[in-house]
């Protein structure tokens, strides 16, 4: 055995390239010959003439040269034939993508892994010492080449972990590879580290190779990572999670009963006994000293690297509360990096429920309900966000209707039943206990196939389903009936924890999504309660008296927009056959929309809460359409291009599906008759239905069609002459999120464009030729940073102006003057003239 | 505010209002509050009830005055009537009512074209004939009854909340009828 392996391990040395002359037969060689009988003794017996000629006609060896060529390559024929062996031997287990130190895999490191499996049985229970001896001489037998390669790769290795450290469910080889990489990283440190890291190795890749004849050091490994260097540990945790990640089972193992243990065994049962009982033992063992690791800062990144990992890989073992509970515990945490990594996990176990079977997930989603209980709703959004990546049947609302089903296929099975019976009667006894006899055995056989068949079971599903959902609903509910107190009793409840959180109701616009996304779901019971608070919170308070004003004075607009959307999506996905018009919700938008500033608002929302409220709603009344559309034009004055866009799409859209509406683009003041009995439009008023907004006149259309933005100009013009084309019924396609999102999304490259176009005013306005309303469209498009240059540019051109008819005012008076002393002299040479021509007459 | 003559008490404003207030809500301060453009002063006047011959009136200020000039026996009407006092001294809302209760109304049902006839002449509104309704209904409120084109079309008292009502069966009864603009031609004379 111990030959063998020095063989192998001898490396495959190339003939030194040396002059034919000098070769000598070197003592090594004389030696291997002599330890080699076998193979060198046919040498002897070859016949040398031959060899020599076939050999100089190939290449220039002579004489001795050739004889130590020809044990040369006999020597490495011999070796591969050994490493064949070893190969054949490995098991398929073995052979698992083991990678080779120079990173190119392959079977010489699985030639050298079973060398390490074969040292355990054989020098096997023995001291702790000699094996590591053993193993010693693994590592340090290795090439300089191989070390080198391997020292180049660990530090590769380390580097890809630092960088990407949440990355862990790979195939199997890199856990390893990563195990082995952290163990190999700081080879400065101490001998002893350095020994047990290397143990930690060892016995990591014994595991792995042979879980089943190894499963003690799990034990050891245990050991050595409650070392009270923090190295070791973290090492000792990520190596133990990579094992265990490894050779957990596919199912969850239940120990043997004492009634059972009494029994006799086979030999392999017992061995299978013993192997989950340590397994299950030392995995109790990792888990709580992960648990206690946890609370110290130091380890907690690797704490719940290795809790996450195992609850995304093995959700289905023994200890799942535990781990669930760990995650759940850290998914608000003030750190980002484990947040999103518990935020990641429990994403993974809603989506992935074969895994589980669903289990995990009504628990998790119980677990965070009673986190945010306990928090009091101060947690981070994510932790509700992950809410969102539950999927639920789309029959889950209904649950009458299939049970009404089964009953009808349950009624039709016994009529069927009923019918053979009276068959059955005829016949006599005997016959009849058989067939119940047979109709036990089959029914056994069902139970049993079900059990053990991993289809879920229909009903079984359902009911987790629909636990599930109302532990989501109750944490929604909760969430808005936290939001609705007052702000007081709150305040005491620091938020420091929540830095980079929204506000006071972090949890509420994740709150508000989710129900937004499960509103079909909702039982009709809690619809009036729901519509009720979220019509308080729409609010904002503005509406209730006095004390409970200010605390809801916290909500931002886009929150109560969120409101308002959530409220029509409830009701339009539960109440589908009956039209509900939700009069409040209008008021409460109709006033949002001035309370919107672009900069602070979300504009998607507010686009988001026009599509959802005034588009997609099938009627309207009059009164109220006509407020909106007046609203949305004055709106639509005042913000930028996108929002502007937006508003409107809108109101075309109101004003096509609304004929009479369009009395507001005629010239008449006052509305006539349609006005209703308010006659004079009130700007102010709160009620859509009170401001009489049809006896107004929508001559915003007209400044807006001499908007900047080419687009909205458009826009506003085809609105505006849509009472004189009759035939203009298509409803446009555009939806106002859609117009916004390219409007804003337009916004960034627009700016340039009108940059160059002031240029070019600039230009003209040096020629003396800008016009006043060159001027007025060029202030539109000023942005305020260079507003100063700007001023001073028209004060230099106005100054320019007014030195020019300065000076033609002066020219003028000097042309006058000039005229005049001409008329003067003129006047006077006539006068001479005068004067001298009766003088010749006299 | 209320400027009523020697027969409106206490009690007597307490019902009136009640009852528009079921129908209006806040918006019942529009209705006291709704400034008058009638008569030649300039600046607006108010509207005030009054109570004449069993009867209630919604009436200007101005007009209020210069019917002063007719003696009370002689007045046989005065503004918009708005409802009447039975004989057991109940006050009953009549469909002249529902100009000023439709502008202000804060609960709205919205009849199908097929359904309308039905209600204009004294039935029930059914749900099966709901175009559409408004949310937050609490049985016993007011309701404003409109056609599918926002004609007011008569008034009545809801019998179900709005979750309810997508609940319950189509032939059930969602309004219960109190006036509708049929009483014009069917009870001329009553009017």
């Amino acid at each position: 055995m111990r030959k063998q392996k020095e063989k192998i391990i001898l490396p495959p040395e190339l003939p030194p390239e040396i002059p034919e002359d000098e070769v000598e037969v070197s003592d090594e060689d004389l030696q291997f010959v002599n330890e080699n009988l076998d193979y060198a003794g046919f040498v002897s017996s070859l016949d040398t003439q031959s060899i020599n000629k076939h050999v100089n006609r190939v290449a220039n060896a002579k004489g001795d040269t050739l004889e130590a060529l020809y044990e040369r390559r006999l020597k490495r024929k011999s070796q591969e034939k050994e490493s064949e062996e070893h190969g054949i031997q490995v098991d398929p287990v073995d052979a698992l993508p083991v990678k080779t130190l120079d990173g190119e895999l392959y079977y010489r490191t699985a030639s050298k892994m079973p060398k390490v499996s074969e040292n355990a049985p054989t020098e096997g229970e023995g001291t702790g010492d000699d094996e590591d001896g053993g193993a010693d001489k693994g590592i340090m037998k290795l090439t300089k080449a191989e070390r080198r390669a391997k020292l180049k790769k660990s530090k590769k290795e380390a580097k890809m972990q630092v960088k990407e450290p949440a990355k862990t469910e790979e195939v199997q080889q890199t856990p390893q590879e990563e195990v082995l990489a952290e163990v190999k990283k700081d080879l400065t440190a101490e001998q002893l580290l350095e020994s047990n890291k290397r143990r930690l190795a060892e016995l990591g890749m014994a595991l792995l190779a042979d879980p089943e004849s190894n499963i003690k050091s799990l034990k050891e490994m245990l050991q050595i990572s409650k070392d009270d260097d923090h190295a070791i540990v973290k090492l000792g945790m990520l190596s133990l999670l990579a094992v265990f990640k490894d050779i957990i089972p596919g199912y969850r193992i239940r120990l043997p009963t004492e009634k059972e243990l009494e029994m006799t065994v086979s030999k392999d049962v017992k061995k299978m006994r013993y192997y989950e009982a340590t397994l299950l033992s030392s995995y109790k063992a990792y888990l709580q000293k992960l648990i206690a690791l946890e609370k110290q800062p130091l380890f907690q990144h690797v704490a719940l690297r290795c809790f996450c990992t195992l609850l995304d890989s093995v959700p289905h073992f023994n200890f799942r509360d535990n781990l669930l509970a760990a995650v759940i515990r850290n998914i608000s945490s003030p750190d980002d990096v484990v947040r999103k990594l518990c935020c990641t996990t429990i994403k993974s176990i809603f989506t992935n429920e074969g895994k589980h079977g669903g289990e995990a997930t009504v628990e998790a989603v119980r677990l965070i309900a009673d986190q945010v209980k306990a928090q009091n709703c101060q947690l981070h959004p994510d932790s509700i966000e992950v809410f969102m990546s539950l999927s639920f049947d789309e029959d889950l609302g209904k649950p009458e209707e299939s049970d009404g089903n089964n009953k009808v296929k349950y009624k039709k099975n016994k009529r069927r039943n009923n019918f053979e019976e009276p068959g059955q009667l005829q016949d006599n006894d005997k016959k009849k206990s058989r067939h119940e006899l047979m109709k036990k055995m089959r029914e056994e056989v069902n139970a049993e196939f079900k059990a053990a068949s991993f289809t879920p079971d229909v009903m079984e599903r359902r009911r987790m389903q629909s636990e599930t959902l109302s532990a989501v609903f109750q944490t929604y509910f909760r969430i808005l009936k936290h939001t609705m107190q007052p702000i007081i009793s709150r305040s005491e409840v620091n938020t420091t924890l929540l830095a980079g959180a929204s506000g006071a109701h972090p949890l509420l616009a994740p709150c508000l999504n989710g129900l937004g996304k499960f509103s079909h779901l909702i039982d009709l019971d809690f619809m009036g309660d729901l519509m009720n608070s979220l019509k308080k919170l729409a609010c904002g308070g503005s509406n209730s008296d006095g004390s409970p004003g200010n605390c809801l004075k916290s909500l931002t607009v886009s929150e109560r927009l969120q409101c308002c959307i959530v409220a029509f999506k409830v009701m339009r996905s539960n109440l589908d056959a009956l039209n509900v018009d939700l009069q409040d919700f209008f008021v409460q938008l109709y006033n949002l929309i001035l309370e919107y500033r672009p900069g602070r608002d979300k504009g998607e929302v507010l686009a988001e809460a026009l599509k959802t409220m005034l588009c997609q709603d099938r009627h309207h009344d009059m009164q109220k359409v006509a407020a909106f559309i007046k609203r949305l034009a004055t709106f639509s004055l005042c913000f930028g291009s996108a929002e502007s866009m937006a508003a409107l799409v809108t109101l075309k859209h109101l004003l096509q599906k609304n004929a009479k509406c369009r009395n507001l683009l005629e010239n008449d003041a006052g509305g006539g008759s349609v006005s209703g009995s308010i006659a004079k439009y009130q700007p102010y008023a709160s009620d859509p239905n009170l401001s009489g907004a049809l006896a107004s006149v929508l001559w915003e259309l007209n400044l807006l069609s001499k908007h900047y933005h080419p687009a909205v100009s458009t826009m506003a013009s085809s609105i505006a002459s849509m009472s004189t084309a009759q035939n203009q019924v298509h409803l446009s396609t555009i939806s106002p999120q859609q117009a916004f999102m390219d409007l804003s999304i337009e916004r960034e490259s627009f700016i340039p464009g009108s940059d160059i176009r002031k240029l070019n005013q600039k230009r003209k306005r040096g020629n003396g030729s800008a016009t006043p309303a060159n001027i007025g469209l060029n202030l539109d498009v000023m942005s305020p940073t260079n507003e100063d240059e700007m001023r001073k540019k028209l004060s230099e051109h106005f100054m320019l102006l007014r030195d020019i008819k300065e000076n033609e005012r002066l020219r003028r008076e000097l042309d006058r003057t000039t005229l005049s002393l001409q008329l003067y002299e003129e006047y006077k040479k006539q006068k001479l003239k005068m004067t001298e021509k009766p003088k010749p007459k006299k | 505010m209320v400027n009523i003559p020697n027969t409106f008490s206490i009690t007597i404003s307490v019902a009136v209002f009640e009852k528009l207030f079921k129908f209006t809500g806040n918006n019942l301060k529009n209705i006291v509050e709704n400034p008058s453009h009638e008569g030649p002063d300039t600046n607006p006047g108010r509207y005030c009830f009054r109570l004449h011959k069993n009867k209630v009136y919604y009436v200007s200020e101005s007009l209020v005055k210069r019917a002063t000039n007719i003696a009370r026996t002689q007045l046989v009407s005065l503004g918009t009537c708005i409802g009447k006092f039975t004989h057991g001294g109940s006050f009953h809302l009549t469909v002249q009512a529902l100009g000023l209760l439709s502008s202000n109304a804060k609960h709205k049902v919205w009849l199908k074209p097929t359904a309308e006839m039905s209600f204009l002449y004294g039935n029930h509104v059914l749900k099966g004939g709901l175009g559409r309704i408004t949310e937050n209904m609490v049985p016993g409120d007011g309701v404003v009854v409109f056609s599918m084109s926002d004609v007011p079309l008569g008034f009545g008292v809801a019998t179900r909340s709005t979750h309810d009502c997508g609940k319950m069966d189509p032939n059930g009864n969602v309004v219960l009828h109190q006036g509708d603009i049929g009483e014009y031609l069917r009870m001329e004379d009553e009017l």
